[in-house]
């Protein structure tokens, strides 16, 4: 075991603590970043040389203001860092942050003079902005249940974390052809996505029973939605970082630099094909395995002793009759209905905490929500909470004894929407509201669809549907994997919304397909509700899912009920 | 130095006037281009100097000087509206290469455009106008801001300017600096190809001297350069530069500058660049580029001198793994900062291959990635960008000391983690 620090300064287990180390990484870097800031201002450096850099700091230049972009590893936080963020957007933004799909989350309005302030703040709880953009390894994204889903093989925590580790600041992989996203999950039912990541890994078990990593590659949405392919169906822990780093070196090197919109991975997998790509891996791999970067066994377990899981009291007699509290308060029983998930020690629960109220926007919370949530989860946690890439918090290990208390407090401000999964809980990117690159607003389309359908015994009835929305085609609101994906354009000077039916991002992956014309922002609630009533009358018994109804009917019907022709 | 130091402009200027320009034309070397124009900024108008480039077929020298000097200078453009693609794109390049960060176009007063040249074809039929309203116009108001100006200006360009000196009074009490005055054609050349400046793309289509596209034109072997300025009209000059006085000074040593960084110091460079049509069997100290090599592997291979290999991004190291060692250096090119295939070109090198002689990194190399390119196995630079050269002279690169990953041959995992870290 290596030696705990004194940078450690947490009270509780389960997460990665940082010790001297790590500290004086993030202290480095954070000087470092300063001094770029300072030569830029003084002109030292122009703005083309700054932008990788400042980029790689997660400072983006936005539509009216900076934008800083806070990683938040693999989506865990712990109260003390919630609380961090939360006096960040009381002090220096305007009193709220937004939480990302790639479970980070961002500020839109900070001033370019507090930057540095606000690092060293995020510095003094082991958080920082590092490679949250730019064309590097980004930050790893994990299931938002992970270490506490009753349906995992292994807590995918650990290896992230070394992942983390090995891609931060990596001297050969800083300045690739095109950013580079990695997913990783310990279940077979994916909730992180990973087959629409450059690289996607899914804990696997091998025929003697050892647990490794299937290697999915050349995933992604954006313009060119790309399912990702299994280039490896079992790599073994000690071997991942060099087989990672034997991608890296053929994207690195062959990735094409001619075009930005032809530059990730997937184009190069899909151009060269799986079999070439995998050939070149495979060639690296016979180099580089056994090296220096083989992952000792005993590092794998220092790393993983960070992730044990708490000291769980014992609540397996705990029962609650959901049922029952449906009678007596109907809104809590909808969110034991849909906000609870299962948990691998009998008497917890994991609970979503819904950032997506009836005509919100979706992924923001105030500095008083980020405290309140931070403050359940040290009471009732184990001090520990999640950032979900559907752009909700989890508290992960709640006992089901305290659910109505959690509930209680999640009602008084705001936080206990019970519509986890249903039509109003949107995935949806911050759009021509904030963003310089959207062609369309996004939020205020997610608002009025969450007004439509805002009953709900409606919401109830409809059932588990993911609507996604991107204000471009860059599709940072994963509209590709939406049940509904809807798609903000620009034509002839206006903003049209594309409907997509069909996609998928789990282990059932299938990008959507366009369905006809675009609709006027008016009109896109409209439409949608054509399709959720053409599905009601036409499922086969509560039990279908739209999804699975789309899959069995096909898109001819649907494209019937919304537009009148087939 | 003869003369005593003063530090505000105006006090300078007024005694400059006073001792007579003619002095000032004594204190250098007539090559001494860069001790001419550091004095200038110096000691003469400090803070009060700035430059009219045309960006042009040799402008490229001059602003390479002023990158040295004084990388803020502020550098004027005059945007006619009527220059050629190749010479905006060159306004960037060498904005970008040489690290200007203050270069401004100044563009024609639309009112006087629309008045005398609506149908943007006055240079056809009175080019003296159209250089008035589009160059000389323009650029008045910004010369009234500046005590004094650096002019690209040489002696053997035209007849008329055969007796430049480098310092001039003009009518109106401004200084004119013309550093390069002095430089012949071959000079320019020499100098260019010394520090390896990028090229006016229209240079090697026979344009010498390059100012507004339509009245620019090739220039045959042996003409004066400026003949295909204005070709077939009586015209040398637009207007901006005018009247100079002055007397030719003594010879001295021309100004000397190493861009090769090895082992913590800029240092001569015993290798040159690759001119194509070079012999492959009597090449010596050139870098030769992969694809020739491989060309022509046997006749590099008996040639008994001193070769280097240049690797371009894309091209695969691996293609001549067998040969590596023939080569005392091997120059990875980095065509902009932002192309990050060098590194693990020199990773494979050092790593892979057991390179053990110099790996250099040529091309767009700047302070903020010179930290990674060492830990990927760099052991030379070769460094243009000012601020950089001065960072490395410093000692002051922005570096992350302490490193996650085990990378290259001299990282020896070390501290706390021995798997993944090194404190440096």
């Amino acid at each position: 075991m290596g030696r705990r620090t004194t940078a450690s300064i947490w009270k509780t287990t389960g997460m990665y603590r940082y010790d001297e180390f790590d500290a004086a990484f993030v202290m480095g870097r954070t000087a470092q970043f300063a001094d770029q800031v300072k030569r830029r201002i003084s002109g030292e450096l122009s703005e083309d040389q700054f932008r990788p850099l400042r980029l790689m700091n997660g400072l983006y230049l936005q539509l009216h203001a900076y934008m800083l972009r806070i990683a938040v590893p693999y989506g865990t936080l712990s109260s003390k860092q919630m609380r961090k963020l939360a006096h960040i957007a009381r002090t220096y933004d305007r009193g709220y942050g937004h939480f990302t799909t790639r479970q980070n989350i961002q500020f839109n309005w900070p001033k370019l003079k507090d930057i540095p302030v606000i690092l060293e703040e995020l510095a003094s709880v082991e958080m920082h902005a590092i490679q949250t953009s730019g064309n590097c390894i980004r930050n790893v994204t994990t299931d938002q249940f992970a270490g506490a889903a009753a349906d995992e093989i292994i807590d995918p925590r650990p290896v992230a974390e070394i992942i983390r580790q090995w891609s931060s600041l990596h001297p050969e992989f800083s300045y690739l052809p095109r950013k580079f996203k990695i997913a990783i999950t310990g279940s077979p039912n994916d909730r992180a996505a990973i087959r629409f990541h450059d690289i996607g890994l899914q804990a696997a078990v091998n025929a003697s029973g050892e647990t490794g990593w299937e290697v999915w590659v050349g995933g992604g949405l954006g313009r060119t939605p790309m399912i990702a392919k299994l280039i490896n169906s079992f790599v073994p822990h000690e071997h991942l970082l060099a087989y990672l780093e034997s991608i890296m070196r053929v994207y690195n090197r062959y990735g094409r630099r001619d075009n930005k919109y032809k530059a990730r991975i997937k184009i190069l997998v899909h151009e060269e094909g799986l079999e070439s790509i995998k050939g070149q891996v495979e060639a690296e791999f016979a180099e580089v395995r056994g090296g220096v970067l083989t992952l000792p066994q005993e590092e794998l377990d220092r790393i993983t002793a960070y992730f044990a899981p708490p000291d769980f009291a014992d609540r397996s007699d705990d029962k609650i009759d959901v049922a029952y509290e449906s009678i007596i308060d109907p809104a809590f029983g909808r969110w034991l209905d849909n906000n609870l998930h299962p948990h691998r020690v009998s008497g917890y629960s994991s609970v979503t905490v819904s950032l997506k109220p009836v005509g919100g926007a979706p992924g923001d919370a105030t500095d008083v929500q980020m405290d309140v949530v931070a403050d359940l989860a040290e009471q009732f946690s184990y001090d520990e909470l999640r950032v979900t890439h559907e752009q909700n918090l989890v508290l992960p290990h709640v006992a089901v004894r305290d659910l109505r208390a959690v509930y209680d407090v999640l009602v008084a401000n705001g936080l206990a929407e019970g519509n986890n999964n249903l039509i109003t809980d949107m995935i949806c990117c911050p759009g021509l509201d904030f963003c310089a690159l959207a062609n369309a607003r996004s939020i205020p389309i997610a608002q009025e669809i969450s007004h439509k359908f805002a009953s709900p015994e409606r919401q109830k009835q409809i059932g588990d549907l993911k609507i996604k929305i991107s204000g471009c085609i860059n599709a940072c609101g994963h509209h590709h994997v939406g049940h509904i994906g809807i798609l903000g354009v620009e034509k002839k000077g206006g903003e049209l919304y594309q409907i997509t039916l069909g996609g998928d991002a789990t282990e059932h992956a299938s990008v959507g397909k366009i369905i006809g014309p675009g609709f006027e922002a008016d009109q896109v609630p409209g439409a949608i509700e054509k399709l959720v009533d053409f599905y009601i009358a036409q499922r086969q018994g509560e039990g279908e899912t739209f999804l699975e109804a789309y899959r069995r009917l096909g898109e001819a019907p649907f494209k019937e009920a919304l537009y009148g022709t087939a | 130095m003869g003369l005593p130091k003063l530090a505000p402009a105006q006090a300078a200027h007024d005694k400059l006037k006073a001792l007579g320009i003619l002095a000032l034309n004594g204190m250098f070397d007539e090559m001494d281009a860069v001790g001419v124009l550091r004095y200038a900024v110096s000691d003469v108008l400090p803070g009060d100097l700035a430059i009219v480039s045309s960006f042009g077929a040799d402008s490229a020298v001059l602003l390479h000087m002023v990158a040295q000097v004084d990388p803020s200078m502020p550098v004027y453009f005059l945007e006619t509206g009527k220059h050629f693609r190749e010479t905006l794109d060159y306004v960037e390049t060498l904005k970008r290469q040489f690290g200007l960060i203050n270069v401004h176009a100044i563009h024609p007063n639309p009112n006087d455009v629309a008045r005398f040249d609506p149908n943007g074809d006055l240079w056809e039929t009175d080019p003296d106008s159209c250089c008035h309203i589009r160059k000389t116009e323009p650029l008045e108001p910004v010369t009234e801001q500046y005590g004094g100006w650096v002019t690209g200006r040489k002696r053997y360009q035209t007849v008329e300017r055969g007796v430049l000196p480098h310092f001039e009074l003009t009518s109106d009490d401004r200084i004119k600096v013309n550093p390069l005055a002095y430089f012949s054609d071959a000079d320019v050349i020499e100098y260019r190809q010394k520090h390896n400046l990028p090229e006016h793309p229209l240079y090697a289509k026979g344009y010498k001297s390059i100012g507004c596209a339509p009245c620019t034109s090739i220039v045959a072997e042996g003409e004066d350069p400026r003949a295909g300025r204005w070709r077939g009209l009586n015209k040398k000059e637009c207007g901006i530069h005018y009247d100079f006085s002055g007397a030719i000074a003594n010879p001295m040593t021309a100004a000397n500058r190493h861009t090769l960084w090895k082992d913590g110091a800029f240092i001569a460079d015993p290798f040159r660049d690759w001119e194509e049509g070079t012999n492959p069997s009597e090449a010596r100290y050139v870098h030769v580029p992969l694809p020739v090599f491989l060309a022509n592997r046997a006749e590099f291979l008996a040639n008994p001198h001193p070769l280097g290999l240049l690797v371009s991004p894309g091209e695969k190291i691996e293609d001549a793994e067998a040969n590596l060692s023939r080569f005392a250096s091997i120059a990875i090119r980095f065509p902009a900062f932002s192309d990050g295939r060098g590194y693990s070109t020199a990773r494979l090198l050092a790593e892979r291959y057991k390179f053990a002689g110099e790996v250099r990194a040529v091309g767009d190399v700047l302070q903020d990635q010179i930290p990674l390119m060492r830990r990927c196995g760099f052991n030379a630079l070769v460094v243009v960008h000012e601020p950089t050269r001065q960072a490395l002279i410093e000692n002051r690169l922005p570096e992350v000391a302490v490193f996650y990953q085990p990378v290259g041959v001299t990282e020896i995992p070390l501290g706390t983690r021995p798997f993944l870290r090194r404190v440096s």
